[in-house]
């Protein structure tokens, strides 16, 4: 099947597409505009890097798993799995701009600083408006792509265009989980006739994700509930069932769910991994027995592979994150938050396609969980 | 060949193409004005008429559109004045109000309109017969079958039009416009005949009491018609098996009776007269026939007026034609098509040609020439609507832009009408999108096309404000029909300079949103086209770019274009053929050998647009003048 073609059929016109950017910055034929994949011209190449990347092609997840985290214990409902912490920025002025505590933000930081990374690939937003990947090479320059849009830009087309270039040789990526699985598949299933120079791909921090927003959407949302513009929004915990858009002065306005329910990425209700998988390090909204208002100031951090492991070494030396004891129920909690997203996707493509569409090759897995 | 055309040797013979034939033809008549607007296949003879119009002491216009043309002609003829207007057959319809009108009310001074109707729409949109024309506004109509008889038609039109105070159209078909056949040259007259001053209580007027003149006029005519000097026959006094061919059907039913030895035994009747038909002639041949084939291009207008002429004299014949299906009902008439007619009339087996094995001809789409701004422009667009939410509606018209509806220009638009209509169709549509049509709506026309029929529409978009854009795609040229001028481009048919007519001040003039680009800047004007289209209202784009063929014509030194053999993707993953197979510009070639992309030098004009494109940067321009 033509690679333009395999990609509108079994992804965009199902309402499939992440948005991510995986099969952008390539050639000619993909682009985005206002976090719509678009494809400009057909392809009638057989096989390409745009099908080989996209999250949303059907991919036998274990054997991925299995090539990406060799000896790694995989956890059934959050995969490969070291350790998990609760930890934030130790330098307030990074929490100030960041999400929630500013782990990103530091171990970003802290990686270009240490040479760990020789450039960074994060997403920028204005205000909380029309993000966009950007590689950042200045370590004084990761805080300005501190904070969440909830909306998810085409980050990746940045990646594909720097491992083009080659002149970065050890690429750190920030991204929701349709990117670091992107990434994996990048990196452990390449084009035998063009590699990308995925080699260079060298940390991948994923960001937890309950699901993207559509642009327009958010930003007719955002125009209506705070006409001077929104510096920040977030997602409070599901019992407050609200969305909360601050604007530079500080003021909060709070929006009902219901609001926003509507503008999520029909994507995204086919998406089965809350926690980015396919990462060294995952990092997402503290929960803990203290509360919304203390939890917000703090990060979960899953590590998963030795590099990750390294990294948050790393930073424990350098001072750069402070911890905190975790519930003895986080680990499970965090489980069935993540089993609920899988249970979501696995019923969303059984009633949009009779089947397990882009999951097929993970059916066995998704049994084993009692999701079958 | 423009010597021919003023040469003053009767009895010399010349070879002439068709459409040369009517300029000697308007020579030897002493026109005092010709007006056309250019339409294939005619757009040659107010070519040659304006380059001799000085010598022979006449005017030629090239026309802002064909019913500018037909209008002046009759307003010339107040003043007796010789006219002929040159129009194809889209032209003439154009013109229908006037020419009904003014079949009405008659002329004074000869006017001769001469259409061409193209069979097979070799060069138009597509086939009309516009014979119907005649028959509708009640006009004569004539058709030669030779160079020769185009020629000395004119003369016999003009004095038939000032006999009977009547325009007469003269019918062409593609074949006799531009077939080559020898002409003997006729008489030119010393001087063109004086204008009569325009009395006091002369009268050209369409009031409905002259509607039984009219036809008075059109019964006398069909008089006239009974000993037409350019009817014949051949063939048995008493034919039981008759054809009877229009225009070039004579020619190739001599050819086929010739083949199939038949010339005495099927009676070929050749009618030059085709409005109105000269009955009684007909009758002399139809009375004694059993079987009557019908030659004639487009539609079965001879075919149906026989069929009723037979009817009404209760005449028991089996009519063949492009009407029962002996021949296509559609496409043009060729000689074999026609010898395997006769040979059904004759009940005789065709005999088999020598040499029937030409190896068949490569076939190709219809592009845009190397180098052509349409080419840009329709990338452009296409990009700019795929980065729609919803797909947009694009709405074609009449230039070369109207292969953007095929793979040159990315299977562009959705609809296309008749020439100067997409800015209507759009306006509609742009009226639409207030009513839950959400889709940007865009359409198009070329500078000609602009000055003949957009302006109107322009006014109404813009009174309305139609919530559309239209792309002027200015290219400085008429290029579809051989680079006529038209307002914009500050010559004359007779050569002479004028003050242009800028497109953009007659644009804001009428209060429209109005922006240039220049498509080869490809980037910027995208951004820009995207940034109209997402504002409200009617928004005017001029993309400006002169024709390659013009351009390629004045440039001194060419640019040096070629690929980078090391940097070429080829078919790889990032490119697949990018130049060669998508942006599709006849000097992007592909080395199949090597399995990279190639330039054609020869092809090539050195626009430089697929180096911009390029996703391997592998294009390469040197040298030579800047654009």
């Amino acid at each position: 099947m033509l690679s333009t073609y395999a990609l509108d059929s079994q992804v965009i016109q199902k309402g499939l597409c992440t948005g991510c950017g995986a099969c952008q910055g390539l050639c000619p034929y993909w682009g985005s505009v206002r976090g719509r994949t678009v494809c400009y011209y057909d392809c009638e190449r057989s096989d390409g890097r745009c099908q080989r990347f996209c999250p949303r092609m059907p991919t036998d997840l274990a054997a991925l798993r299995q090539k990406a985290f060799p000896g790694e214990t995989i956890l059934p409902e959050l995969g490969p799995y070291r350790a998990l912490y609760l930890a934030r920025a130790a330098d307030g002025t990074v929490r100030a701009g960041a999400q929630h505590g500013g782990t990103v933000t530091a171990l970003v930081e802290l990686a270009l600083r240490e040479g760990v990374i020789d450039g960074a690939l994060l997403s920028r937003a204005r205000g909380t408006l029309e993000p966009a990947g950007e590689i950042v090479t200045d370590p004084a320059e990761v805080r300005r792509c501190s904070g969440s849009s909830f909306q998810i830009p085409p980050t990746l087309a940045a990646l594909n265009c720097a491992l083009q270039e080659n002149t970065l040789r050890r690429i750190g990526v920030v991204g929701t989980p349709c990117k670091t699985l992107a990434v994996c598949k990048m990196r452990c299933d390449p084009l035998p006739e063009n590699g990308n120079h995925a080699e260079n791909i060298a940390l991948v921090i994923g960001l937890f994700c309950g699901w993207g927003l559509d642009w327009d959407g958010m930003q007719a949302l955002t125009e209506r509930c705070t006409p001077s513009g929104a510096a920040h929004v977030d997602i409070l915990p599901s019992k407050y069932h609200s969305m909360e858009l601050t604007d530079g002065a500080g003021r909060v306005t709070p929006v009902d769910l219901d609001e926003v329910l509507p503008l999520v990425r029909p994507a995204c209700r086919a998406c089965a991994d809350m926690t980015a998988e396919f990462a060294d390090l995952s990092v997402g909204g503290g929960r803990s027995a203290d509360g919304w208002d203390v939890d917000k100031q703090w990060n979960q951090i899953i590590v998963r592979t030795k590099r990750g492991e390294e990294l948050l070494e790393l930073a424990k030396r350098r001072g750069v994150l402070e911890f905190k004891d975790l519930p003895d129920t986080a680990l499970d909690k965090l489980k069935r938050a993540s089993l609920g997203k899988k249970r979501t996707a696995v019923r969303t493509l059984q009633e949009a396609e009779g089947g397990l569409g882009y999951l097929t090759p993970a059916a066995d897995e998704l049994r084993q969980l009692g999701l079958l | 060949m423009e010597w021919n055309m003023t040469l003053n040797e009767p009895g010399r013979v010349c070879l002439m193409q068709g459409n040369e034939a009517i300029v000697r033809g308007a020579v030897e008549a002493g026109i005092h004005f010709a007006a056309s607007y250019p339409g294939s296949p005619s757009s040659q003879i107010l070519g040659m008429l304006g380059k001799i119009a000085r010598e022979r002491n006449f005017y030629a216009q090239w026309a802002t559109n064909e019913v500018c043309a037909l209008e002046a002609c009759i307003g010339t003829s107040l003043a007796n004045a010789r006219s002929i207007c040159i129009v194809k057959q889209n032209g003439l319809l154009c013109t229908a109000d006037a020419l009904h009108c003014g079949a009405q009310h008659g002329v004074k001074g000869g006017l001769v309109i001469i259409t061409s109707d193209d069979p097979s729409a070799h060069s138009s949109t597509n086939e009309f017969d516009s014979r119907f024309m005649a028959m509708s506004a009640d006009l004569p109509m004539l058709e030669p079958t030779s160079m020769q008889e185009a020629k000395d038609m004119v003369p016999y039109a003009f004095e038939l039009s000032e006999r009977y105070r009547q325009m007469v159209i003269i019918r062409l078909t593609t074949r006799v416009c531009h077939g080559r056949g020898n002409v003997t040259l006729g008489e030119l007259p010393e001087t063109t005949r004086p204008l009569r001053p325009v009395g006091e209580w002369d009268r050209l007027v369409c009031v409905s009491y002259r509607h039984m003149p009219m036809l008075e006029t059109l019964d006398s005519l069909q008089e006239a018609f009974e000993v037409c000097p350019y009817n014949h026959y051949s063939g048995p006094e008493q034919p039981k098996k008759l054809i009877v061919a229009g225009g070039t059907g004579r020619l190739y039913a001599q050819e086929a009776l010739h083949r199939l030895g038949l010339e005495d035994e099927i009676g070929l009747l050749s009618l030059a007269s085709l409005w109105p038909l000269p009955e009684r002639r007909i009758v002399q041949y139809l009375q004694h026939a059993e079987e009557v084939l019908t030659l004639e291009e487009v539609d079965p207008f001879l075919e149906r007026n026989l069929q009723a002429i037979a009817g009404s004299h209760r005449f028991t014949i089996r009519f063949a034609g492009r009407g029962d299906g002996a021949l296509p009902r559609v496409g043009e008439l060729t000689p074999d098509l026609v010898a395997e007619a006769v040979s059904a009339l004759a009940g005789r087996p065709l005999p088999t040609r020598r040499d029937e094995t030409q190896p068949p001809l490569l076939e190709r789409d219809l592009n845009f020439c190397a180098g052509c701004p349409h080419r840009a422009t329709f990338h452009i667009l296409r990009r700019v609507l795929r980065r729609e939410k919803n797909p947009g509606i694009v709405v074609g018209d009449i230039g070369c832009y109207i292969m953007s509806g095929q793979e040159a220009g990315h299977y562009a638009y959705q609809a296309c009408n008749c020439m100067g209509s997409g800015i209507n169709l759009a306006e509609g549509l742009g009226q639409l999108t207030a009513y839950g049509l959400d889709q940007k709506v865009v359409t198009m026309c070329g500078d000609s096309t602009f000055y003949h029929s957009i302006l109107p529409g322009l006014i109404n978009a813009r009174y309305h404000d139609s919530n559309m854009l239209l792309l002027v795609l200015d290219n400085s040229a008429t290029a579809m029909t051989g680079f006529q001028p038209h307002p914009g481009t500050g010559i004359t048919a007779m050569g002479d300079d004028v003050p242009p007519m800028e497109i953009r001040p007659i644009c804001e003039a009428m209060g429209c949103k109005v922006a240039e680009a220049d498509p080869f800047q490809v980037e910027e004007t995208e951004s820009l086209m995207a940034e109209l289209l997402s504002q409200p209202g009617l928004k005017v784009l001029i993309l400006r770019q002169p024709c390659a063929t013009l351009k390629s014509k004045s440039r001194r030194a060419k640019l040096r274009v070629y690929v980078d053999q090391d940097k070429c993707f080829g078919d790889g993953c990032g490119c697949d053929r990018f130049c060669s197979r998508v942006w599709g510009c006849p000097g992007n070639s592909w080395d199949f050998a090597k399995n990279k992309a190639v330039i054609d030098p020869v092809s090539c004009v050195g626009c430089g647009v697929c180096a911009k494109l390029c996703p391997a940067g592998a294009i390469v321009v040197e040298g030579g003048e800047e654009q």
